[in-house]
């Protein structure tokens, strides 16, 4: 026993020495804090853009405004969510049936089925003010303010140089250098990048699509032109093709002598589905958020034996090929027993790999209890109900079983190797090993109490 | 009888159909410096794995420190394989003690075991130094002692000389008388034959795998005539009435002087003085231009004992 642990002490200082083991224990926090701060610093700088929009038809200049509008009043939601969650009363998630409706979910349910209605909604319900005074009482006593954010896209004037009824080929022609980026517009004596170029012809009507044969447009620059460099950036035209279609689509209902607020009314209807437990205490039979949570838990301790292999399985192939090859397993196994050697390696190696699992779920821990966001405030509530299961001891053991085994094998290969060449060649197939758990997942989610599951068990 | 360290009857090894070491017996007893010398694939370095235990012998019985396996005994021994090779990235006092704690020592007291020997052999200004920053043949010379430091009763060093620089060698035979005269028995593995002539009490010659001699150097050098050169340019045919003269050869004329006398060589038995002979020649009037008495050394007897074999090898 004394020499198991001497021999597993000495593999896990020297991993510990390497300059990997504290890249892979770096690598993580790291990498966690920068992407959220990159997330939140790239989308506070979204600049202002500046557009241009030129209708010919006369019909649509309303339609594009509203857009705009919209687009602002859908970002200004997003943010309102988060400002609620991050403000909000604590929520207890046992509490929280699975389908509880609350009206902020049920908005961000309409925004995805029809945008347009409910934004429209939601600006006909009075916006924000209104927004502010239903949520007030869900709110902290003592949370800040919420600070609307500006206005993202701003049209700009045209230049004095373009005719605004020339031809969309001359419009676009006497725009081109501004829009490569080759010149700026001038907007309140300032210049400033024009981001993009809505030009509506004047026959923009005919090319109207509705079911039936594929309608042959004949050119590419049919209907409404958006004209813009940044085509990744793509709110701009969604909203505008949104809000254009929403138009047409009143003006067909009203050319067929359909009620228009009838149509979104149905399209917004709906029956909810409740999840209940049979298996729970009568009262409790709803199916709690917390619940559904603990589901996924088994997913992530999954991954993160994924994860702690990973970083293992190179140690455990490596170090027994550096004894063989050098000949010090000859000392070793003329000092202890293979037995010992092994077991002795496989703690060594494995109190590594579980080091560096540490320090992550520690670094996670510390990051989302200091850093406080709507994020990972969310977060820790979710990992708080997950930890509060009663399951948390297996799902530990069986962790830590898994990992014994998987690094048993692993090691077992490695010892067969001479030289890290053979050893490279069966990194494939170890890492193929390791897939298996993952692939099995989702259907170990699905039913746990399977026959074959019970038996990989 | 002294007391045995070490034995081994009729030990076999076999792979497939070759066989690697053909039924090897020897006693190695307590407190001997005992040499394992053979040409290269003789099968030393299997005789000791199978001392070791680390492979098992197809027949045939090893006794170690009064033990069936050298497992049971394994804080007894020391050993120092062949291949050179430490762990590169530690400090050369830790891998001291790392390997005496193996064997069963205590933290401190191995670590301060690990600072006394480097400090006697030479090494102390490398003591922080990692293994990897050293040259190859102080590398060996801290594996030497990672293997040693426990002060085991049994010390066995496979090719310990090879790679060694002529003062290290040096540094290497005092170790190893130092530690016969502490009492620990020390067998070790070579080919180079001025080592075991300098420090075996015993010794064994193996070629293919087969014993060729095992005892004492003196026996050793016995199994090979002593032999006298002389020059002369007289007729020494009286000479060939003394006893103990076995057989004279007549050689080619001297190729390093050039001289015009003939040269002779004579091999006598053990047991005659040379100074009887250079008396004979004085009376019987010899006019000697040279005398040359040598006593044949180590190399002289495996060379004999085992030279055709091994160029034979050297030749496939």
């Amino acid at each position: 026993m004394n020499m198991i642990r001497l021999i597993a002490w000495r593999e896990f200082m020297e991993n510990v020495r390497t300059k990997g083991f504290w890249v892979g224990i770096l690598l993580f926090p790291v990498m966690l804090i920068g992407v959220v701060f990159l997330q939140t610093t790239l989308s506070r700088a979204t600049p202002t853009r500046y557009y241009l929009l030129i209708d010919q038809s006369g019909q649509y200049e309303q339609a594009v405004a509203t857009a705009i509008e919209r687009e602002h009043q859908r970002r200004l939601l997003q943010e309102f969510v988060n400002y609620l969650l991050e403000n909000r009363k604590e929520v207890n998630f046992e509490q929280t049936p699975v389908n509880a409706s609350s009206a902020v979910d049920t908005l961000i349910e309409d925004v995805d089925a029809d945008e347009v209605a409910a934004l429209d909604q939601w600006l006909d319900a009075g916006g924000l003010n209104f927004a502010l005074t239903m949520a007030s009482p869900y709110l902290r006593e003592n949370a800040p303010a919420f600070t609307p954010p500006a206005y993202q896209f701003v049209e700009a004037p045209l230049p004095a140089a373009v005719n605004r009824d020339g031809t969309p080929t001359e419009i676009v022609e006497a725009l081109r250098p501004y829009l490569t980026g080759a010149q700026q517009i001038s907007v309140n004596g300032r210049s400033e990048d024009l981001f993009a170029l809505i030009l509506i012809p004047e026959n923009v009507d005919e090319f109207i699509a509705r079911p039936g044969p594929v309608p042959t447009t004949g050119s590419v620059s049919a209907g409404i032109q958006y004209w813009a460099r940044n085509l990744t950036d793509s709110r701009l035209p969604d909203a505008i093709a949104a809000s254009i279609n929403s138009e047409i689509r009143n003006s067909e209902y009203i050319k067929l002598g359909i009620n228009a607020e009838q149509v979104r009314t149905v399209q917004r209807t709906r029956l909810p589905v409740t999840q209940l437990d049979p298996s729970a205490a009568a009262g409790e039979e709803a199916v709690s958020m917390a619940d559904t949570f603990r589901q996924y838990a088994p997913m992530g301790f999954v991954y993160l034996m994924f994860v702690s292999l990973m970083q293992s399985v190179q140690y455990l192939l490596s170090n027994t090929i550096e004894e063989k090859s050098n000949r010090i397993i000859e000392v070793l196994l003329a000092s202890v027993t293979a037995g010992e050697l092994m077991m002795g390696k496989l703690l060594g190696i494995g109190l590594s790999g579980l080091t560096t699992i540490a320090v992550w779920l520690l670094s996670f821990y510390l990051f989302i209890n200091f850093y406080q966001s709507a994020q990972t405030e969310l977060i820790g509530e979710i990992v708080g109900v997950i930890l509060g299961s009663e399951l948390i001891p297996w799902f530990v053991f069986y962790y830590f079983a898994g990992y014994a085994l998987y690094s048993g094998v692993f090691l077992a290969i490695g010892s067969l190797c001479n030289t890290l060449k053979e050893a490279q060649a069966l990194m494939m197939p170890m890492i193929l090993i390791q897939i298996v758990p993952i692939a099995m997942m989702a259907f170990v989610v699905l039913d746990p109490n399977n026959t074959i599951v019970r038996i990989l068990s | 009888m002294q007391e045995s360290v070490l034995s081994l009857s009729h030990v076999v090894k076999q792979y497939g159909d070759f066989t690697a070491v053909n039924d090897i017996s020897l006693n190695i007893p307590k407190g001997s410096i005992y040499g394992f010398l053979g040409p290269n694939g003789a099968g030393k370095t299997t005789t000791i794995r199978m001392i070791l235990d680390i492979i098992k012998p197809t027949r045939g019985e090893i006794t170690i420190l009064g033990h069936s396996s050298a497992l049971d005994v394994r804080t007894g021994i020391g050993y120092l394989p062949e291949e050179k090779g430490l762990y590169k990235k530690m400090k050369v006092w830790a891998i001291i003690q790392y390997f005496a704690m193996l064997k069963g020592m205590e933290k401190k007291a191995a670590k301060q075991r690990a600072w006394t020997v480097l400090e006697k052999y030479g090494l102390k200004d490398f003591a922080e130094a990692k293994v990897e920053t050293l040259s190859k043949g102080l590398g060996q010379k801290v594996q030497v002692l990672s293997a040693v430091a426990h002060a085991p009763e049994l010390v066995i060093l496979d090719e310990p000389f090879s790679g060694l620089d002529p003062v290290n060698q040096g540094v290497l035979e005092e170790l190893i008388r130092d530690m016969a005269a502490a009492g620990q028995t020390v067998i070790f593995s070579t080919h180079v034959m001025q080592h075991a002539e300098r420090l075996c009490d015993q010794i064994l010659l193996i070629a293919k795998g087969r014993k060729i001699f095992d005892g004492s150097v003196a026996q050793a050098k016995a199994t090979i005539p002593r032999r006298i050169l002389i020059e002369t340019n007289s007729d020494i045919s009286s000479l060939r009435d003394i006893d103990g003269i076995r057989e004279i050869l007549i050689l080619a004329a001297n190729p390093v002087t050039g001289n015009a006398g003939q040269l002779w060589q004579l091999q006598i038995q053990q047991q005659v003085n040379p100074q009887l002979i250079l008396k004979t020649c004085f009376d019987k009037g010899i006019a000697l231009s040279r005398f040359e008495f040598t006593e044949p050394s180590l190399h002289d007897v495996f060379v004999h004992l085992v030279g055709d074999d091994a160029r034979e090898r050297a030749a496939r």
